[in-house]
């Protein structure tokens, strides 16, 4: 692409956004009723006052904790559960009905019992996460596993690689290194969108979850919006981020690859 | 020949215009000397049994037919916040609620006033059974779990706290929930104490997992607690309505005070605890039920400057924006000529 496309690219995008800016003012202001829309002058005025008086940030940091805790412990126990599933046949047939029974819960239906077995605390909102983040990365793990080709297999064996613990590490790990780092981006995103049910419960005074719940309590629909335009914000950066580091480090091999 | 394709969208467009109820017949319109459906909201306490009396005893509609109200529909809500959101959408027109909500949602543009008072006083601060209490300083690094933010238990127990020289975000911790989340987390010992409105105290005790340290009226003599709140639409096109609707309120109070167990028994029938519980909560505890709402308005003032302060509302609320005491005051003038 040359410099002349990307420009109009970027154009073409930020007056997408400005067009949607202005909509939104306009039907605000046409509604004028704060609580039903509020207008995108009277967020962006939030926003600056939680910015200056440092409630956001530390709103942030205590998603974030919750976030990592979370997609930390999903990826330790998705990736090894599904690698396992994609590999060996009989674990498989053993695991599968448990957790095609277990996936379709919904994270929130697990928050009582995140209660009773951990607390009102940060490993109570981290599991929450966990329920919701796990599941596509054992998914995504134990389908590219599956769908390692046979091609490959068969070659590293007539090259010397025959025992099982290579060839999940040097050949079936790369081929589905993919399909996991498209599970890790599921589920992040997933695992963040779980930030507001493990922040409703009351783990903490802060998180942009638990706030967006402390200011529709008081109907300042501002505010609500404002915290879900910036959990969308991080959600986008941590998106972002995660693709930029699989494409210059991860999968850099595989440059072309969009994943 | 039409495409499969073209079939396949057209039947999609029919089939979302059908969802939608693009198609659908108009809803029958009201008579326009009737008022139709009346709609009320109210909370699973013992605070709010005048409005389950009259239910109970169908005295809404003996009372409201003659006015246009042709039936009644409630809705029960574990704490204030959602029952004025759902007033903020329209879809309650009186609500039985503590005198807090009603001052966020007043401030961020719900058109109503409080009508009539409907009890003062009446919750509790039940602390787990093997923690020590001697002083509000004891609460110093605790857990509390209480209704959330706006409401009337989270703002007397912040005010008393910080009477009590107890920094409310610093020096412990609050956290927002309802009734009965926070039971849960006291029996499951997630949190060290609970403030909230009766039945629950009572229930706590007979389970067993707490003790009441200090009831509300200590915490503040004589505070408002809930009261009835009437939109401003109503107030405006069928203020008759209100005016009985007031009336109604008052014979069921009067009617609960002279008959506190038959009124436990209502309220037990009503939201499902045992005639047991729902009697000793209404002997146990230090509420009162009243219908006056002058009772309720220096208190209600005082909470709407609390909440200005704690930056919950955007302007200090006035007793012109919150309150219409001229229903009560007319049926109060009417019986003394009488």
């Amino acid at each position: 692409m040359d410099r002349g496309q990307g420009t109009k690219k970027r154009t073409l995008e930020l007056a997408s956004i400005a067009t949607a800016i202005v909509i939104w003012e306009i039907v605000a202001r046409i509604i004028d009723i704060k609580y039903i829309l509020p207008s995108f002058t009277s967020v962006v005025s939030a926003f600056i006052g939680l910015v200056q008086d440092g409630e956001l940030y530390r709103d942030i940091m205590t998603s974030l904790n919750y976030f990592v805790l979370g997609i930390g412990l999903a990826i330790l126990v998705g990736i090894p559960i599904g690698t396992m599933m994609g590999w060996f046949k009989s674990i498989d047939r053993a695991v599968d009905p448990i957790i095609e029974m277990i996936r379709p819960i919904p994270p929130l239906a697990w928050i009582p019992f995140a209660i009773l077995w951990f607390g009102l605390n940060k490993y109570a909102a981290g599991f929450v996460i966990f329920v919701g983040a796990v599941f596509p990365i054992l998914i995504n793990t134990y389908t590219g596993f599956k769908n390692t080709p046979k091609v490959l297999v068969e070659s590293g064996k007539v090259l010397g690689c025959v025992k099982n613990k290579d060839i999940i590490l040097r050949i079936a790990l790369p081929s589905a290194l993919p399909s996991i780092a498209t599970g890790i981006r599921v589920g992040m995103g997933v695992g963040w969108m779980c930030v507001v049910a493990a922040e409703i419960f009351g783990v903490s005074t802060y998180g942009i979850g638990r706030k967006i719940w402390f200011w529709n309590d008081l109907h300042h629909m501002d505010m609500v919006l404002t915290y879900m335009l910036v959990l969308g914000m991080i959600a986008l950066i941590i998106d972002r981020a995660f693709r930029y580091l699989v494409q210059v480090w991860w999968l850099k091999w595989q440059s072309g690859v969009v994943v | 020949m039409i495409k499969p394709q073209k079939i396949f969208i057209i039947a999609i467009v029919i089939g979302l215009v059908l969802l939608s109820g693009c198609t659908a017949p108009p809803e029958e319109e009201e008579e326009t000397t009737g008022f139709g459906e009346l709609r009320f909201g109210y909370q699973p306490s013992t605070h709010q049994i005048a409005y389950m009396t009259a239910d109970a005893k169908g005295w809404w509609l003996e009372d409201l037919e003659s006015y246009g109200v042709t039936s009644t529909k409630d809705f029960l809500f574990p704490t204030g916040s959602p029952e004025m959101k759902a007033m903020l959408a329209g879809e309650i027109d009186v609500a039985y609620v503590g005198a807090t909500p009603p001052l966020s949602a007043i401030d961020q543009g719900l058109d109503a006033k409080i009508v009539a008072g409907a009890q003062v006083q009446g919750s509790d601060l039940v602390l787990a059974t093997a923690l020590p209490y001697e002083s509000p300083q004891d609460l110093k690094g605790l857990k509390i779990a209480t209704f959330p933010p706006g409401t009337l238990q989270d703002t007397v127990l912040r005010k008393w706290l910080m009477d009590n020289d107890i920094d409310p975000k610093e020096d412990l911790t609050i956290l927002g929930m309802g009734g009965a989340d926070a039971k849960t987390a006291l029996a499951s010992g997630n949190v060290d104490a609970v403030f909230l409105p009766h039945p629950s105290p009572t229930i706590i005790e007979s389970e067993g997992t707490g003790r009441v340290i200090v009831q509300s009226g200590e915490m503040w003599e004589d505070h408002a607690c809930c009261v009835v709140l009437v939109t401003d639409a109503l107030i405006r096109d069928h203020p008759e309505l209100v005016e009985q609707i007031v009336r109604t309120h008052i014979r069921a109070t009067e009617y609960n005070i002279e008959h506190p167990e038959e009124a436990a028994q209502i309220f037990a029938d009503d939201i499902g605890v045992s005639y047991e519980i729902a009697n000793k909560s209404i002997h146990d505890w230090d509420g009162t039920w009243v219908t006056d709402p002058s009772i309720e308005l220096n208190t209600t003032l005082e909470y709407a400057s609390v909440q200005y302060d704690l930056g919950y509302t955007d302007k200090l609320l006035t007793q012109d924006d919150l309150f219409d005491l001229s229903f009560y005051n007319k049926i109060m003038a009417e019986m003394v000529e009488e």
